[in-house]
């Protein structure tokens, strides 16, 4: 599981069904890559946040029919870039 | 799941036949150019979400078929040079319209 940081959300109306209706969030890795990931705990932006990516990402929304392969997993307490 | 910009079908006459007739795009995910089976009708110029691993066989048909990158979604506002910024760490919200669930 990887550690990022939610920028923002993601608005995304034309979409296929398997999304149900999951918050999607855009996320950045400390080193600077962006990704989609869908979101059951609610973070906002700036929040750090741990991941679980593949086909686990799909049980951690709690739907394992979900199409997702990365998944909020939580938000960290407290959490330092370069710590 | 990766933000991909769509460039052109990728028209494969000669293929395996678990493809069926599943349409492919080429994406361009920032540099690289990624095929993509496409199940949801993305057009050239679209900027849309992939999704991979085992999500993405079932995204394109069913479990067993054979994708391992799956068009799911195409987004309604994206700004490429916002994008550049908020991978530089300032959490601006290219894609939120004037008003929208007060992501800021």
């Amino acid at each position: 599981m990887e550690i990022m940081q939610v920028m923002g959300s993601l608005v995304c109306t034309n979409r296929v069904e398997g999304f149900a209706h999951q918050n999607l969030r855009i996320l950045r890795t400390p080193k600077g890559k962006l990704s989609v990931a869908c979101d059951p705990v609610g973070a906002s932006p700036g929040n750090w946040v741990f991941t679980a990516s593949g086909s686990a990402a799909r049980h951690a929304t709690g739907n394992a029919d979900l199409f997702t392969d990365l998944t909020i997993g939580g938000i960290i307490d407290h959490w330092s870039p370069d710590g | 799941m990766l933000i991909c910009k769509v460039v052109k079908p990728l028209v494969s006459t000669n293929r395996i036949a678990d493809f069926q007739h599943k349409h492919l795009q080429v994406v361009l995910d920032g540099s690289t150019q990624k095929v993509a089976v496409d199940a949801v009708g993305a057009i050239p110029g679209d900027w849309v979400i992939c999704v991979g691993s085992s999500a993405a066989r079932e995204a394109a048909g069913s479990k067993s078929y054979p994708s391992d990158l799956t068009i799911v979604g195409i987004i309604d506002h994206w700004d490429p040079d916002a994008a550049k910024e908020m991978a530089a760490g300032k959490p601006a919200n290219p894609s939120a319209p004037s008003g929208s669930g007060g992501a800021k």
